[in-house]
């Protein structure tokens, strides 16, 4: 079945007119990765408008080859000039920079970019094979077990906003209320319109993205007057030129930090919201931590280069699972994608793939093929970023600001989303000055609907609403969304040395495993039992400890 | 107790979203014979919001205030000069996008936004001028004859 269907896929993928569409996006998505300041979303983002006259298929294909690519040309700034292209290469400065500035840009450039490639092909391998069998659990879920989804997937977002937890949950809550606005999707009756017709339909979903992720970036890169008109790098790097063999020989001799980093990637992409901003410091870490020479990193060792860059790329393939198997968005990239497949009236679900069969496989074979043309197509972007680099950042942003404009006029042919995209810049500006974070408020907006909707069903379905809490993908989902709200708290008292921090895996272990015990099947019953015996035993050995 | 601090303010301008938010939801039509009333879920949310906010206001009166600097509107409107700039010009263009369309105002708001942020030396008026010219036509050329989107034309030029 996996086959018949990955061999149709093949067919709708691999047409030419696709093909072209795919290897502009992967060189859009190169350069924009490259361009300090301005995040993959953003590029995404920006290439949806040049979408909606295409097919499914060729417009999340195209969308595909510019998240693919952005991911692998963040590593350029950071090699090159030290500053991360994007949130997603922040670990790849780390040793990227330092092997550049040793005289190896040429190796370091090479590693990075086979790492991309590896981990993006690893995460692709699984991203076939998961997606359909978590979609088969996900057809287990109920309204009550749908609505604690999407609240885990808020709190996840909210409690990663990095150190301001009550801000992104406040963000991610406005984002719900955002998406209240208009008419009910439920029962049709218009809400919060405050007489104002244009208000009557809600606002479009693609001008308050655009308004909150790119409008309000390029304006807080333009903020510093000074750097606004300078360009970004100097001219010295112009002959850098990929050692290829080397860089495959040092990948194959540090094989396990690989492997690693790319399943780490994956996971991270798999939780709700949580991207690949997080899981590239997160393998870099932990490949710091497994290594023989942790003190070599930082200085140009390449396993930290290679942990980084193929655990951001991996992170794709999980985010895109998580997107088709249950509708939730991975990452703020899949927010987007979901957002498109909207737009052509697609909506993503547990019944997706068996659904539309073609264009869930079309979206796997892309990705798969969308790794293989940014390896392709990286020495050609190489040079573009090195020219792009020259051009001073007030003349890029402005003519963006004016390309978001046009972009969000074609989604509806009216000049309301445009004064929409105005509104959300504005405030996705004051929103990052004042330290609360955008994406909790943009998965706010995806998910509300999203929410409502199983909120309203489940409320008529059953007048009992401790279904909310008893039911195990519900209590599982509790559970999850509890323990990540209380991470940032975690993290605190591990710092400062609290006792009660010891405990805090040993008790996520303990109650995650009492909803799996409570699910059909022998497989979860046996794996929750062992969690809780473990968790158990767990316990009493570090209270031996600490006694 | 320590005097209002941002945050604070921030908690406060919540609390009153909210309170406008939620009498809103009292002029939420009723829908017959509906199982679930379309005001429920706002306020489900607004009550969300109301409890976060109130929890925010409270941390931010506790914690201790951050020393800053005096505030100063000259330096205030210096460090925000580009970010102003690009809104104010951003919404004349939309003012002035239904008479003068996309081609024209677009040109034109590049061409003064850059201006204004890099300054007009007789070099950087030709840059900026040809920048305006190419980008924006090339793009209103792309939608317009390629995608064939109808972007807005403008009343001057009917």
């Amino acid at each position: 079945m996996i086959i018949d269907n990955l061999f149709l896929a093949f067919g709708e993928v691999f047409a030419l007119n696709n093909l072209m569409l795919m290897a502009i996006g992967v060189l859009a998505g190169l350069i924009a990765g490259s361009i300090p300041g301005f995040t993959i979303t953003m590029a995404v983002v920006l290439a949806l408008p040049f979408t909606f006259g295409m097919s499914p298929i060729e417009g999340l294909s195209t969308m595909l080859g510019v998240y693919v690519g952005g991911l692998t040309g963040g590593m350029f700034a950071s090699i090159l000039i030290g500053v991360p292209g994007t949130p997603s290469s922040i670990a790849t400065t780390f040793d990227g920079f330092p092997m550049s500035r040793n005289g190896r840009p040429g190796l370091a450039l090479g590693i990075g970019l086979w790492a991309s490639f590896f981990g993006g092909l690893i995460s692709a391998v699984v991203l076939v094979f998961l997606a359909p069998t978590l979609a088969a659990i996900g057809l287990e879920f109920g309204p009550w077990d749908y609505f604690m989804l999407v609240l885990f997937a808020l709190t996840i977002a909210a409690s990663l906003s990095s150190g301001a937890m009550i801000k992104g949950l406040i963000a991610g809550v406005v984002g719900l209320l955002i998406a209240s606005i208009g008419e009910d999707r439920v029962n049709g009756a218009a809400r919060f319109t405050f007489d104002f017709d244009a208000l009557g339909a809600g606002f479009a979903f693609l001008p308050v993205l655009i308004g909150l992720f790119a409008f309000s970036q390029l304006l807080t890169d333009m903020s510093d007057s000074e750097a606004a008109k300078k360009p970004m790098i100097a001219g010295h790097q112009a002959a850098v030129r990929m050692q290829h063999r080397e860089s495959i020989i040092e990948i194959f001799k540090h094989w396990g930090a690989l492997i690693r980093s790319a399943f780490i990637g994956l996971f991270v992409g798999l939780l709700p919201a949580a991207g690949s901003s997080i899981s590239n410091i997160l393998a870099y870490d932990q490949t710091k931590k497994a290594s023989k020479t942790p003190e070599a990193f930082g200085t140009g060792t390449p396993p930290g280069l290679i942990s980084s860059e193929a655990s951001n790329n991996a992170t794709a393939g999980g985010a895109l699972i998580m997107m088709m198997a249950l509708g939730i968005p991975g990452d703020a990239v899949t927010a987007v994608m979901l957002g498109a497949l909207t737009i052509h009236n697609i909506a993503p679900s547990p019944t997706f793939i068996t659904s539309q069969p073609i264009l869930a496989y079309g979206i796997m074979v892309a990705y798969f093929l969308a790794n293989f043309m940014t390896l392709a197509l990286t020495s050609g972007a190489l040079r573009g970023f090195l020219l792009v680099t020259r051009i001073p950042l007030y003349i890029l942003g402005v003519v963006i600001l004016l390309y978001c404009a046009i972009g969000v006029f074609t989604l509806n042919n009216t000049t309301f989303d445009i004064w929409t995209l105005l509104a959300f810049g504005i405030l996705g500006f004051v929103m990052v000055k004042n330290g609360f974070p955008l994406t909790p408020m943009v998965l706010g907006v995806v998910l509300g609907p999203l929410a409502e909707l199983n909120f309203a069903r489940a409320v008529s379905t059953s007048d009992d609403y401790s279904l909310f809490f008893t039911r195990p993908w519900a209590l599982f989902f509790i559970v999850m969304a509890l323990f990540s709200a209380f991470f940032p708290l975690y993290q605190n008292a591990v710092k400062s040395g609290k006792n009660w921090a010891r405990y805090y895996g040993v008790a996520f272990m303990g109650c995650a495993g009492l909803p799996l015990l409570l699910m059909e099947g022998w497989f979860r019953t046996g794996l929750g039992s062992v969690m809780i015996v473990l968790s158990v035993l767990l316990f009493l050995k570090k209270r031996r400890e600490a006694a | 107790m320590n005097k209002l601090n941002r945050d604070a303010i921030i908690a406060i301008l919540l609390l009153m979203l909210c309170g406008i938010f939620f009498w809103q939801t009292f002029y939420i039509r009723e829908v017959p014979f509906s199982q679930v009333g379309s005001e429920i879920w706002p306020r489900v949310v607004l009550v969300l919001l109301t409890v976060l906010s109130v929890i925010y206001l409270f941390k931010s009166l506790s914690e201790p205030r951050p020393e800053t600097e005096p505030f100063s509107l000259s330096g205030w409107l210096k460090t925000y000069r580009n970010p102003i700039i690009c809104f104010v010009m951003f919404f004349v263009f939309l003012l002035a996008l239904p008479y003068l369309g996309m081609l024209l105002a677009g040109i034109l708001f590049v061409f003064i936004t850059q201006t204004l942020i890099g300054g007009a030396t007789p070099r950087r008026l030709v840059m900026h001028a040809l920048i305006a010219v190419l980008a924006v036509g090339g793009m209103w050329s792309i939608f317009t004859y390629a995608l064939r989107v109808i972007l807005p034309g403008g009343e001057l030029f009917y």
